[in-house]
């Protein structure tokens, strides 16, 4: 069984690179929670690149503003009617903010709009469970970015299937640091991404 | 030594000149009779040497055929019936010119053109087409498929026919080309129960879900995550051909219902089994062949116009008896079937087809769709359930009426058969024999009276 790949999507538009301790984090935590075969290292796939399709799971950040090329919007399209699961986190933690109009603006137009995705949803109890739905992240609580907690994440469907998870909690700051800080922490906050992999890997 | 004449000479003294008058006109008779007999027999010979003269033919048309059938029955003088269709005649004139035919008169008959068309409907275990209609035809033929309902479909027929996939088939199947229509049997429509999927989460396991389920199965799955603790998509019911149409076991998350799902498919379940599946020593058993090393698929193959060649394979081998390869690759097995039990089992040697479905051209989701629904119709339990409402009578089908005709009738012609080379002849007028037999008995009483041999 070929082992899960963890994809950083890189962009021509902004700073894709912004958060890159978080894929070894969540491949830490899946390899620590779970049973599924993972890689150790995660891969960087181009966007407009055909081999984004070898990879359904592809999780997209940055600060700055999106805009696809052509072909990224191309290669996107067809990677979410194809059921691939593009996850996108919100580096600024700020409805306000350049990468949250920009990229809501793009995912729109690209695969369709998103829409609050309900806290009871399958995905917070792919493993873990959140009853709550997303989980909150320092950054919310501490007030910083847009001085809001947000209650939902979006997503963009296709069909009855997720295409595109939008996230506005900044995911990407909460789980940046190295794997081996969780010794350190009470909770480990990195559950909720294995939930995000156990769901794009069985719905 | 004297003779006769010379002794009764001289018994009647004087008699000579008075016996001479009688004895001059009896040989004339006798030679009169002789030579009738001789006319006679010459008269047969040459009837026996001449070609019987045709019997006359009695002839009737299509629409006055029906009524004229009767009076060909009862009249014994009809030994040759020439009938002109104007398509495939009914059942009842069919048999009925059969039946003269097989009692001894010589039917032939013309038509124009028919079109062998013929139909038959089968049940196919797939959601999105449980019925499959057959139709035989010339390639080229431009063949209406139909049900008691209207027209389903026209397509055109290819060197093995035309195929046509739906969801039912109300009443009689229908298959028309030109003047001729097929009407076969249409079958109830297979009951589908749930299909069970078991494996690890991944990929392969996802995409064989989604495939599934938008083919319209209803899918039930138990995809390992960690040690105790899976996700499970429904309630896995127990594992009965009552409850399930099948199981795809996708790799060894299948091992611990390895003894249940043996017995599930020695009742009549249907299994389907991935390369990792099939490998697990508790299955092994229940697979068709076995499994060669992996090959190494092309790297552009997935993106090329056959991209189930750039999927990873393991060729299979060693079928065993009973087996089929239901697809080959390269030479070798690519998928196999057989029955274990009285159940069905089938064995790809494709792992991680979501590659198709991903990175395949156009139309690769709606591909990887159709061949998993494939794999599974070849192995799903999928009882059929008797339509009672849309039975047709039996009178109403014809599935091969072109067939069925020649068979009954041979080949049409456009006019009534010549003579046959042993053309039964007409019996002897009654008075032949006993004419020859009287004028030999007379010559030969002639001449015993008159004292000859």
């Amino acid at each position: 069984m070929t082992p899960f790949v963890f994809a950083t999507a890189q962009y021509e538009s902004g700073d894709w690179d912004s958060a890159p301790l978080v894929p070894a984090n969540i491949i830490d935590s899946i390899a620590r929670y779970t049973a599924i075969p993972v890689a150790p290292t995660g891969v960087i796939v181009p966007l407009s690149s055909e081999s984004l399709l070898r990879y359904p799971f592809v999780w997209l950040t940055g600060h700055l503003p999106v805009r696809f090329s052509d072909a990224e919007r191309r290669m996107v399209r067809r990677f979410a009617e194809r059921g691939g699961l593009l996850v996108v986190d919100d580096h600024n933690h700020d409805v306000d903010g350049a990468f949250h109009k920009t990229a809501t603006e793009e995912i729109a137009r690209t695969v369709g709009p998103l829409r609050e995705l309900p806290n009871d949803h399958a995905l917070y109890r792919a493993f873990f469970t959140f009853e709550d739905g997303p989980p909150t992240t320092s950054h919310e609580l501490n007030g910083w970015g847009d001085n809001l907690v947000h209650e939902h994440l979006l997503a963009a469907r296709v069909g009855e299937r997720i295409a595109v998870l939008y996230s506005s909690k900044d995911y990407s700051s909460e789980w940046g640091y190295h794997p081996d800080s969780k010794r350190f922490m009470a909770v480990d906050n990195t559950k909720f991404a294995v939930n995000l992999v156990v769901y794009a890997l069985t719905r | 030594m004297r003779s006769r004449d010379s002794h009764g000479g001289t018994g009647a003294s004087g008699g000579a000149p008075a016996a001479s008058a009688p004895g001059g006109a009896r040989p004339a008779v006798e030679w009169a009779l002789r030579a009738l007999v001789l006319v006679v027999l010459a008269w047969l010979l040459w009837r026996a040497t001449r070609p019987p003269a045709p019997p006359p033919a009695v002839r009737a048309t299509a629409p006055a055929l029906r009524e004229r059938l009767p009076a060909w029955t009862r009249a014994p003088e009809v030994r040759v019936a020439h009938a002109e269709l104007a398509g495939v005649p009914s059942d009842t004139v069919r048999d009925w010119l059969a039946a003269l035919a097989h009692a001894g008169v010589r039917v032939s008959y013309g038509a124009p053109a028919l079109a062998p068309v013929a139909v038959a409907v089968e049940p196919v275990a797939d959601p999105a087409g449980r019925v499959r209609l057959l139709a035989a035809a010339p390639g080229g033929t431009a063949v209406v498929l139909g049900d008691a309902l209207g027209v389903l479909d026209s397509v055109r027929a290819g060197p093995a026919g035309a195929t046509l996939a739906t969801r039912t088939v109300a009443g009689v199947a229908r298959a028309a080309a030109g003047n001729v229509a097929a009407r076969g049997a249409a079958p109830g429509a297979p009951l589908l129960r749930p299909v069970l999927v078991l494996g690890t989460a991944g990929w392969e396991s996802k995409f064989t879900i989604a495939a599934l389920e938008e083919r319209g199965w209803t899918v039930l799955a138990r995809l390992a995550v960690a040690p105790d603790v899976a996700v499970t998509q429904g309630a896995p019911p127990a594992l009965d051909t009552a409850r399930l149409a099948a199981v795809v076991a996708l790799d060894s998350a299948a091992r611990p219902y390895a003894a249940r799902i043996a017995r599930y498919v020695r009742q009549g379940g249907g299994l389907v089994l991935a390369p990792p599946a099939a490998a697990l020593p508790e299955l092994a058993a229940l697979a068709p062949a076995r499994l060669d090393a992996p090959v190494t698929p092309h790297a552009d193959a997935l993106a090329g116009p056959d991209p189930r060649a750039g999927v990873p394979r393991r060729p299979l081998f060693a079928l065993r008896d009973g087996a089929v390869a239901i697809e080959e690759r390269d030479g070798r097995p690519a998928v196999a079937a057989w029955r274990v039990g009285a159940g069905r089992v089938v064995l790809s040697g494709y792992d991680e087809t979501w590659r198709w479905r991903m990175a395949g051209p156009d139309g690769a989701p709606a591909a990887h769709r159709a061949w998993w629904a494939g794999l599974l119709a070849a192995a799903a339990y999928a009882p059929v359930v008797p339509d009672s409402g849309a039975g047709a009578p039996a009178a109403a089908l014809d599935d091969a009426p072109v067939a069925r005709l020649l068979d009954a009738l041979g080949a049409p012609s456009s006019a009534p058969p010549a003579a046959a080379a042993r053309e039964p002849r007409p019996a002897l007028p009654w008075w032949v024999f006993p004419l020859v037999v009287l004028a030999l008995l007379a010559e030969w009483a002639s001449r015993r009276a008159r004292g000859r041999r």
